[in-house]
C-alpha cells in the first residue's frame, strides 16, 4: 500500500486511491463540491486543489492517483488563494438567498465558505438569471440559480439509478440542470439527488419549508421498509420525525436509500399512532392505559388456556419486529404457554423474491429472516388453512395478532381483521390505529406498540446480516414493545423507572447534519 | 405529433449503424430534423429518443449545446453575420445592424414575411475575406451592406 | 518569403479531384510509406521536428509514441474543427486539396497502426465537408481506402463527422466527446487520449495541417523538411493573416520569418496612412503584441514564447490604429463567454465575469480599479481547469489591459466616449 504525506501527516492508503480519498483517510479537510465517493469523478468544481511536490501546477485531488512517497499539501498560500477564488467563482452568480433557502444550516456553500472562502468578494456585476421553482417531478423541486452545476445529481441518475432523467442543458454560465418535458424525475431513488446536492438547488417536496435543520436532531437507525435494511439517519425534534436519510454502509446500501424507505418516518408520528389501549368492538370502544389493557388480555389468555388448552389460542406474527422481541415472544408462547398455533402473516407473498436491482426488495418487512429463525428454533409454522378451519369450527377462541407496524405495506389488513374476528376474542398489537380494526366485529383489544425508532434491538436482513439499533427518540411513551407485552402477559410488572417518560429523545446530539454532501 | 419523413427515418436507422456507438448518430439525426423542419423543436427529442433508444436528456443536452441547432424557428434565409474580431474590424457589426434595419428585425428574429432571420454569430473561419456572413449553408464573403442586400435579394429575400 | 510546400498546387482547381491530384504525384508517397516499417515513419516524423499545427505545438512524433505498444485498436482523428478566431487555413486545405489530407492521414494511420479514422470538421464548413466526403468516396473507389490498400495488407476506413457549432470541440478531448455523441465537453486528463481517447481506446488527434505535412516529410525526408524553419520550429507553416492588412489571406512561409516581413512584404502592409497598433500572432487566444513587439518578433514557437505570446494556430490578426482596444477586447470576451462549455467553475463563471466587466468599461461605466480586477480574475482562471479555454480567455484579457492600459484608462476617463468604437457592440 502506498504511503503519502498530507500536510505533514503520513497516511497509508490502498493502491489505486485518489489523493482526495487519502485526505479523508488522514482526517484532513479539503474543499470540494463535485466529488462524491459514490459517483464517478467529474473534476469540474476545481476546489480540491492541492500542491504536489515535484509538480509545477496545482492538481485536483479527486483525479490524481496516489503514488508512493507523494508529498501533498493544501495549506500553501498558492492553494489557499486558488480555493478562495474558486469559492468566489461559485458564488458570483449564486443568489445568496440563505434566509429563505431550505439548505441553510446544512449547505456545502455556507460551510465551506466559512472555512475556505475569501470574505472579500469583488463581484459587482448583475447576476445571471435562471429558472426558479422548477418542478422536476413528484418529489423534487429545482432552483437553478442556486445550482453550482457540480453534476452530482446528473451522475446519480446516469450511474446509480440509471434512469437518465436529468441533464445539464445549454452551455457556459447559461447551463442549467433540468429534465426533458414528458420525462420527469420520477424514480424510486429520486430523493438521493436532494441528499447529494451540496446546495439548495434540489429540495424535497416532502421536507421543504417544514423545518429549519438546526432545530433537528438525528439518530441512527435501520430502515424498516423492506428486507434490505438500509442504514439510515432519522431526523426529528419535539414535534416528531421529519425525514429519513441514508447512512453509509458499504455492505448494505452504500450511500443510498429508496424513496419509499424515506416514507417510514410518517407512521411513527403521533397523528397516526394508537395512543391508548382500546377494548370493545365495532361502535363501542373503551380506553385504558396500554399496560392495564394488556393485563386484562393476560386474564383472558389464562382463562382460555385453562378452560380449552393452549390449542385454543392462535397467534399471528408479522416480520416487522426485532429479533429480541421474537425471542421473548416465542419463549413466552411456546415454552411457557405451550401454544403451537403460530402463523406467519406475510404481506404480498407472491412478490417477496422480487428485487429492483438496486436496493428495494419485494419482501417489505425488515425482519422476515429473524421471524423465520424464531419459528425454526421453536415451533413449526402454522398452516393458514388450518387456522381458517380452527376459526370457523370454533376451536380457536382467542387470536393474538402482532400486526403490521408499517400498515402501508400490508394490503390485506381488512381481510385479516375479518378472518381473525371469527374467534371469540381478538387481541391486536399495533403501533398505529386502523379504521379496519375499529370495525372489528368480535370482542377486541387494541394494544399500542412502539415503532422501530422507539426501541433498541436488531433486524436480520435478507442476507442474514444482523443489524442492531438503539432507541432514537420516543414519540408515544406509553406504547409497549413486544417484549414488554410478554412480561405483562406473563403477569410480571415492568420497570417503570427505566421507561422513557416524555418526548424529546434519548439522544441529545444537536445535529450538524451533513446530508452526505461533504 | 412530431415526425420525420420516411426517408428521414431510414436515415436515422442507417446512422445508428454507421458509427462505433449509437450516440454518435445524435448530431447527424438532429441535423436531419433541422433539414426537414428548419429548426429542432423540443418535441423532436422524445421522438428521436424512441427511434434511437437513447434517453431524452442525453439527446436534449446535445441539442442545447451546439449553436447550429436552431432552438426556435428561423426565416427561409438564415443570415448569420460573423461579428468576431477580424470581421468586426472590417465593419461586420455595422453590416449586421444595417441588415437588421433593412429587414425590420432584431437580432435572431424572423422577419414578418418569414423570409429572413439575421443573427450575429462567432468566427466562421473566413477572416481573410471579412466581413462575411453565412446564409443557410453558403458563405458570402468580402461584403459591403449593398452587396449583402443585393445577394440576399437574389436568394429570395 | 512564401514557400509553397503544402500549398504548391492549391491554385489548380483540378487538385481537388483524385485525377488531378494524381497528376501531381498524388498517393505516390502513400505507396512508398506502405513499404516502410511503421516505426521508421514515426522516427522520420520525430526527426523532422514537426510540431502540432493546431495550436499547442506539441511534437507530433512524440505524441504518436505515447500510444501503448499492444495491439489494441486505436483511432486517428483529424481535428478540422477550425474555430480559433482568425484561423482559416484548414478550410483552404480541405477545399483545395482534400486528397492531400487523406494521403497524409493514411500514412499517419499506417505509422500508428490505426484501422479507422475520422475527420471532424466544424459544422459550419458545409462546402469543405462536401469536398472531403466526395474525396473519401473517390479514394474508396480507387482502393486507397478500405481493405488491403494498394496490396499492402493494410486496411483502413475513414469517415467525416460534422460538428454542430462549438468552439470547444477544437480541444482534442472536447472533440472526442463530440464524436462520441455527447456535449463537446473536454475530458479529464489523465488519462490522455493516446492511452484512453475515443470510446476509451487509444487515440491520436492531429490537426489538418499537421497530417498534411506528414506526407511531405515522408516524401522528401526529415532533413529536407528541416531545411525550412528554425532549429526548434522546423518546416513551413500556413499563416492565416486577417484584419487591417492590404492582402489578407493564407500564406505558407518558413517558420521563423519576421512578422514584419509577413505583414509588409507578404501581405502588402497596412492600409495607407495607418499605423500598426497591435498584432495577435496566433489566434485570438494568443496574448496580444504591441506594435513595437510586433516589428521585432519572428514567427516561430520560441521567439513568440519569449515575447510572452504564442504561435498558436498561426492566425495573425493585424490591428491598426483605427481600432479601439477596449472594443477589440469586448469582442473577444463575448466570444469566450459564448463558447465556454460550462463544466469547470472558474471558466464558466470567469468568462462571464470578464465579459461583463469589459463591456461595462466599454459602455462608459468603468473604473480604473476594474483593470486590476480583470487581471486578477483572469489570473485565477489560468491553469485551473480541465482544458485551456479558460486560459485562452484569460491571456488576451491580461495582455490587453496590461499592454494597452493607457488606452483603457483613457477610455474610462472619457466615460466611454472615445473614437473608433464602431457598430453596436454586443450587450
Amino acid at each position: 500500500m502506498p504511503k503519502i504525506k498530507i500536510n505533514g501527516k503520513e497516511v497509508e492508503v490502498p493502491q489505486g486511491s485518489t489523493v482526495i480519498q487519502a485526505f479523508k483517510a488522514a482526517g484532513q479537510d479539503i474543499c470540494h463540491y463535485c466529488w462524491h465517493p459514490g459517483l464517478s469523478v467529474a473534476g469540474v468544481c476545481r476546489l480540491c486543489m492541492v500542491q504536489i511536490e515535484g509538480m509545477p501546477r496545482l492538481q485536483i485531488a479527486c483525479n490524481t492517483e496516489v503514488k508512493d512517497g507523494m508529498v501533498v499539501n493544501n495549506t500553501s498560500e498558492a492553494v489557499k488563494e486558488t480555493v478562495r477564488w474558486g469559492m468566489d467563482f461559485h458564488l458570483i452568480n449564486h443568489p445568496l438567498d440563505c434566509p429563505i433557502c431550505d439548505q441553510a444550516g446544512e449547505c456545502g456553500l455556507q460551510e465551506q465558505y466559512m472555512q475556505f472562502g475569501s470574505y472579500d468578494p469583488e463581484m459587482a456585476e448583475p447576476k445571471v438569471k435562471k429558472h426558479k421553482v422548477v418542478d422536476l417531478g413528484p418529489t423534487v423541486v429545482l432552483d437553478s440559480e442556486r445550482c453550482i452545476l457540480c453534476s452530482r445529481c446528473v451522475r446519480f441518475t446516469d450511474e446509480v439509478s440509471k434512469t437518465h432523467e436529468l441533464g445539464i442543458f445549454n452551455r457556459g454560465d447559461r447551463s442549467e440542470i433540468g429534465v426533458v418535458e414528458g420525462k420527469p424525475l420520477d424514480n424510486n431513488y429520486s430523493l438521493n439527488t436532494v441528499d447529494i446536492c451540496p446546495v439548495g438547488a434540489l429540495t424535497s417536496k416532502d421536507f421543504r419549508f417544514r423545518q429549519r435543520v438546526w432545530y433537528l436532531k438525528d439518530a441512527d437507525s435501520i430502515c424498516p421498509g423492506c428486507s434490505t435494511g438500509c442504514n439510515v439517519k432519522v431526523h426529528y425534534n419535539e414535534e416528531g420525525l421529519w425525514r429519513v436519510k441514508p447512512r453509509y454502509n458499504p455492505d448494505v446500501n452504500g450511500y443510498w436509500m429508496c424513496d419509499s424507505g424515506r416514507d417510514t418516518y410518517k407512521f411513527v408520528n403521533v397523528q397516526t399512532r394508537l395512543l391508548a389501549g382500546k377494548i370493545g368492538q365495532r361502535g363501542s370502544w373503551a380506553e385504558k392505559s396500554p399496560a392495564e389493557a394488556t393485563r386484562s388480555v393476560a386474564q383472558r389468555l389464562n382463562e382460555v388456556v385453562e378452560q380449552s388448552g393452549p390449542d385454543a389460542v392462535a397467534v399471528v406474527v408479522t416480520g416487522q419486529y426485532t429479533n429480541e422481541e421474537y425471542a421473548d415472544l416465542f419463549k413466552f408462547l411456546v415454552q411457557d404457554l405451550k401454544v403451537k398455533n403460530i402463523f406467519h402473516w406475510l404481506n404480498n407473498p407472491e412478490k417477496t423474491t422480487e428485487f429492483d436491482g438496486l436496493l428495494l426488495r419485494g419482501d417489505l418487512n425488515p425482519n422476515t429472516q429473524g421471524l423465520e429463525g424464531a419459528f425454526k428454533a421453536n415451533v413449526g409454522k402454522g398452516n393458514w388453512e388450518d387456522l381458517q378451519v380452527g376459526l370457523s369450527g370454533g376451536k380457536i377462541k382467542l387470536a393474538l395478532v402482532f400486526g403490521p407496524e408499517n400498515q402501508s405495506s400490508f394490503p390485506d389488513i381488512k381481510e385479516k381483521v375479518q378472518m381473525l374476528s371469527q374467534a371469540q376474542s381478538m387481541v391486536w398489537f399495533t403501533a398505529c390505529h386502523s379504521a379496519d380494526l375499529d370495525e372489528a366485529g368480535c370482542e377486541t383489544w387494541q394494544i399500542p406498540l412502539k415503532t422501530y425508532i422507539e426501541k433498541s434491538g436488531s433486524f436480520t436482513n435478507f442476507q442474514g446480516k444482523v443489524q442492531t439499533f438503539k432507541v432514537g427518540t420516543t414519540v408515544v411513551p406509553q406504547a409497549l414493545t413486544v417484549s414488554e407485552v410478554c412480561e405483562l402477559l406473563a403477569g410480571r410488572d415492568l420497570n417503570w423507572a427505566l421507561r422513557p417518560k416524555s418526548l424529546g429523545g434519548a439522544k441529545a446530539n444537536y445535529a450538524t447534519t451533513h446530508r452526505g454532501a461533504l | 405529433m412530431f415526425t420525420l419523413s420516411p426517408e428521414g427515418q431510414e436515415f436515422v436507422k442507417a446512422e445508428l449503424k454507421r458509427y462505433e456507438t449509437t450516440y454518435s448518430a445524435i448530431i447527424p439525426c438532429l441535423y436531419r430534423v433541422q433539414k426537414e423542419h428548419g429548426w429542432v423543436p423540443p418535441e423532436a427529442v422524445s421522438y428521436l429518443s424512441k427511434l434511437m433508444a437513447i434517453p431524452e436528456a442525453h439527446i436534449d443536452e446535445v441539442r442545447c449545446f451546439y449553436t447550429m441547432f436552431n432552438q426556435k424557428p428561423v426565416g427561409k434565409l438564415h443570415v448569420q453575420v460573423c461579428t468576431n474580431i477580424s470581421c468586426a474590424m472590417n465593419g461586420s457589426r455595422e453590416l449586421a445592424d444595417a441588415l437588421c434595419k433593412h429587414f425590420g428585425v432584431n437580432d435572431g428574429e424572423v422577419s414578418d414575411d418569414g423570409k429572413v432571420t439575421v443573427s450575429r454569430v462567432e468566427c466562421l473561419g473566413s477572416c481573410g475575406t471579412a466581413p462575411m456572413m453565412q446564409v443557410n449553408d453558403q458563405y458570402l464573403e468580402n461584403l459591403t451592406t449593398e452587396i449583402a442586400i443585393q445577394k440576399l435579394k437574389e436568394m429570395g429575400a | 518569403m512564401e514557400v509553397k510546400l503544402l500549398s504548391e498546387h492549391y491554385e489548380k482547381p483540378e487538385f481537388q479531384k483524385l485525377e488531378g491530384y494524381k497528376k501531381h504525384g498524388g498517393y505516390q508517397v502513400l505507396s512508398k510509406a506502405l513499404k516502410m516499417d511503421p516505426k521508421a515513419i514515426i522516427e522520420e516524423v520525430k526527426a523532422s521536428g514537426l510540431r502540432g499545427r493546431g495550436g499547442a505545438g506539441f511534437p507530433t512524433g512524440t505524441k504518436w509514441s505515447f500510444l501503448p505498444a499492444n495491439g489494441e485498436p486505436r483511432y486517428l482523428l483529424c481535428n478540422a474543427d477550425e474555430g480559433e478566431p482568425g484561423t482559416f487555413k484548414d478550410r483552404l486545405m480541405m477545399e483545395r486539396a482534400p486528397h492531400q489530407l487523406i494521403e497524409g492521414m493514411l500514412i499517419s494511420a499506417f505509422a500508428i497502426g490505426s484501422k479507422k479514422s475520422y475527420i471532424y470538421i466544424r459544422g459550419e464548413y458545409d462546402y469543405p465537408i462536401a469536398v472531403v466526403r466526395a474525396a473519401i468516396g473517390e479514394a474508396y473507389k480507387a482502393g486507397y481506402l478500405g481493405k488491403n490498400i494498394l496490396g499492402s495488407g493494410f486496411d483502413h476506413d475513414m469517415d467525416v463527422y460534422a460538428g454542430a457549432g462549438a468552439y470547444i470541440c477544437g480541444e482534442e478531448t472536447g472533440m472526442i466527446s463530440s464524436l462520441e455523441g455527447l456535449k463537446g465537453q473536454p475530458k479529464l486528463k489523465p488519462p490522455f487520449p493516446a492511452i484512453q481517447g475515443y470510446l476509451r481506446k487509444p487515440t491520436i488527434v492531429n490537426n489538418v495541417e499537421t497530417l498534411a505535412a506528414v506526407k511531405y516529410i515522408i516524401r522528401d525526408g526529415a532533413a529536407a523538411y528541416r531545411k525550412y524553419g528554425t532549429e526548434k520550429s522546423a518546416g513551413t507553416k500556413l499563416f492565416s493573416v486577417s484584419g487591417n492588412v492590404v492582402r489578407p489571406g493564407n500564406y505558407e512561409v518558413p517558420l521563423g520569418i519576421p512578422l514584419k516581413t509577413l505583414i509588409n512584404d507578404v501581405c502588402g502592409g497596412l492600409r495607407p496612412g495607418r499605423q500598426l497598433k497591435a498584432v495577435i500572432p496566433g489566434g485570438s487566444s494568443a496574448p496580444v503584441l504591441t506594435a513595437e513587439e510586433s516589428w521585432k518578433v519572428t514567427m516561430d514557437y520560441e521567439a513568440l514564447a519569449q515575447m510572452g505570446s504564442m504561435l498558436g494556430s498561426g492566425a495573425v490578426i493585424v490591428i491598426d490604429d483605427s481600432n479601439n482596444m477596449v472594443d477589440m477586447l469586448s469582442v473577444l470576451m463575448h466570444f469566450y463567454h459564448h463558447e465556454s462549455c460550462g463544466q469547470c467553475t472558474p471558466c464558466r463563471e470567469g468568462t462571464g465575469w470578464l465579459n461583463k466587466i469589459v463591456h461595462r468599461i466599454l459602455h462608459g461605466h468603468g473604473e480604473t480599479k476594474d483593470l486590476d480586477l480583470i487581471s486578477k480574475v483572469a489570473q485565477q482562471m489560468m491553469g485551473k481547469t480541465i482544458c485551456a479555454l479558460s486560459d485562452a480567455a484569460a491571456m488576451p484579457a491580461i495582455s490587453f489591459v496590461t499592454k494597452f492600459r493607457d488606452e483603457f484608462e483613457s477610455h474610462i476617463r472619457k466615460g466611454g466616449h472615445t473614437a473608433q468604437v464602431r457598430g453596436a457592440a454586443h450587450a
